[in-house]
């Protein structure tokens, strides 16, 4: 932080250190975002609230299998939003199936078709890539579809797909460039595998599937592929779900056993290769295990590697602007205003070190970011207590302490769980499981029994969760839950 | 090339001409009837429709340019009409490139920019 303050203040020295790169007087623009994803598109539109000269440049580097999408980030194009329409596709196969049992009468047989479901999720896609375009273009926010990476003090280069580059400059930088799917690092990996960066958009039903990882994207998607009727096996290293309640982790592992999902725990692929070309082809997949000599093989059509993401930090320059970024994880720390080591340069999203991966995330915190910028708003991002839900086959919303991390914090004795089965109306009549869904809430004993961790799993879980974030948010006690009067009949009145 | 502009009026008439020129880009401005004085029905039409005229030029090499009056008043306004039920229009003006879901409705054809961002970009 010292180099930068003789940068700001000595814009004649910092010339003469850097020799090739002088630090403009007057920038091109108050404020370039490098990333056009969920982060970076709000605190872009937030800044030009403010008729502040805004930059965006976003760029999708092709997959190895080349898929790449338009403009909008991971959430839109390769996340959420595909990702839930492909679970409720999978939910309404299995609404068909409940459906005779409350009086619908159909004789053909139910088949998914994967290209319909595709071609009506990328045509959504496109219109949202679109919106986006118009809504900046009305703003009045520069986008460039070009790669940024920082060259010198307060300058950038954008390069785009033809390979042209440009020089821009700008008073202040937001970096949120997300993550990418990370690889196995094992042969046949990058040629014969796809990720979730390509499955949303997969040209060809991938049939008989292979997932390897036990992230909630491996089971979400694992989920879907299953309940449109494919033949799914996950291969997990160790545990389901990391940093997530293990006791609901192993709850949604077993209702995806139980209903189709087969799993190999404890194995981890040392090799892919292709038995057959085609699309699909059939891939062989070794695996060994992870706690002895034992080898397998397996033959599938697909292998969808979901073992985790990768900060898009190494290759954007900031070793010319001296940002510092975790080099184990590629990360970027930050202060408690977004702000990196260097004053002039902050950061967003799924990049950030220890802080929640999430869309919503991002855009409170791009927002709030850019109105303590320019508007001298002085609320920072709240990182606590912030809700999620995992859209498992059997969807699981929380927010808040995990079971064991209570513990931790708090200590055993200090903290009482309330819990409870429940079996949705809904469920009853075609016959579903009467013993799977689940809610709990852990209570901080010393503190007036005051929630703080709230644990739905069952239908609608993210519907379910949000008001009690809410209330979670505003101190919810035990008592004052407890003296709610329900809504009946749901899921939420457990 | 250069490009073309065909004129056309009513939804059969749109769907063939469109079909007519498959494989190359094709845009299309949906606007209410002219009465017998060339004057909509629909104001924004009226106003939108010399904005789009002048961003014409920027279409690229190939494309063909759909000028569609839709119908009268009524038959807009009747939520069954197959421009609603087939193309999903709701609402006119609406300035379209076939086959993308990249659009322009109402307000938005007024801007100059962002009907040459529709004609320009990819």
């Amino acid at each position: 932080s010292v180099q930068a303050h003789k940068e700001e203040d000595n814009p004649q020295k910092t010339m003469e250190v850097n020799g090739l790169t002088p630090v403009p007087h007057s920038y091109d623009y108050d404020l370039i975002v490098i990333g056009g994803g969920s982060g970076g598109l709000a605190a872009a539109k937030e800044a030009a609230k403010y008729e502040k000269k805004v930059m965006v440049l976003d760029f999708v580097t092709p997959t190895p299998q080349g898929s790449s999408w338009g403009l909008g980030g991971t959430c839109v194009n390769v996340g959420c939003i595909p990702k839930k329409l492909m679970h409720q596709a999978a939910l309404l196969g299995q609404a068909l199936q409940d459906s005779r049992k409350f009086g619908w009468q159909f004789t053909e047989e139910v088949k998914h078709n994967w290209m319909t479901m595709t071609e009506s999720v990328q045509n959504y896609i496109g219109s949202l890539n679109w919106g986006y375009r118009v809504t900046l273009r009305d703003k009045k926010v520069t986008y460039e579809n070009a790669y940024g990476e920082f060259v010198g003090p307060h300058t950038i280069k954008a390069t785009n797909k033809k390979g042209v580059e440009k020089l821009y400059t700008a008073e202040r930088f937001i970096i949120a460039t997300g993550e990418r799917p990370r690889y196995l690092g094992i042969p046949g990996d990058k040629e014969y595998c796809v990720s979730s960066d390509d499955l949303f958009s997969l040209p060809y039903c991938p049939g008989k599937t292979l997932v390897v990882g036990a992230s909630y994207v491996a089971l979400e998607c694992a989920g879907f592929l299953a309940g449109l009727g494919l033949d799914v096996t996950v291969m997990v290293r160790s545990i389901l779900l990391r940093g997530f309640d293990q006791d609901m982790a192993n709850r949604i592992g077993e209702y995806m056993k139980e209903h189709g999902v087969n799993f190999l725990r404890e194995f981890v692929p040392i090799k892919i290769e292709q038995i057959e070309e085609g699309t699909p082809g059939i891939l062989k997949v070794t695996a060994k295990s992870t706690t002895g000599d034992q080898m397998i093989e397996g033959e599938y059509n697909t292998v969808l590697l979901a073992i985790g993401r990768d900060p898009c930090t190494r290759k954007i320059g900031l070793d010319k602007v001296g940002v510092k970024i975790n080099e184990k994880t590629g990360k970027i720390p930050v202060n408690d205003e977004e702000q990196t080591n260097v004053p002039y340069i902050y950061a967003i999203g799924d990049i950030l070190q220890d802080k929640l991966e999430l869309t919503p995330v991002a855009i409170q915190a791009g927002r709030l970011l850019v109105r303590r910028l320019y508007a001298g708003a002085t609320t920072k991002c709240d990182y606590v207590n912030v809700p999620t839900t995992v859209f498992t086959p059997l969807e699981y919303g929380a927010c808040g302490y995990s079971e064991e991390t209570a513990v931790e914090k708090f200590g055993e004795k200090n903290i009482e769980v309330y819990h409870s089965h429940f079996w949705p109306l809904e469920w009853t009549v075609p016959s579903r499981d009467n013993n799977k869904c689940y809610a709990k809430i852990i209570c901080n004993i010393q503190d007036n029994e005051r929630v703080i961790g709230f644990h739905v799993l069952g239908p609608n879980a993210g519907e379910v969760t949000q008001g009690f974030a809410a209330a979670i948010k505003c101190g919810l006690t035990k008592e004052q839950l407890d003296s709610t009067v329900g809504i009946h009949p749901v899921c939420a009145e457990v | 090339m250069g490009w073309e502009e065909v004129q056309v009026r009513g939804y059969s008439e749109f769907v063939r001409t469109a079909q007519s020129y498959h494989g190359r880009p094709i845009f299309a401005l949906f606007c209410g009837d002219k009465d017998a004085e060339g004057k909509s029905w629909c104001p924004d039409c009226v106003t939108a429709e010399p904005v789009v005229r002048k961003e014409l030029h920027n279409l690229p090499d190939e494309s063909v340019f759909i000028y569609c009056l839709v119908g009268d008043r009524a038959y807009w306004k009747d939520p069954n009409n197959e421009f609603r039920k087939n193309l999903k229009l709701t609402g006119v003006p609406t300035l379209l490139k076939y086959g993308t879901p990249q659009k322009l409705v109402e307000e938005e054809c007024f801007k100059a920019e962002l009907v040459r961002m529709l004609f320009t970009e990819d």
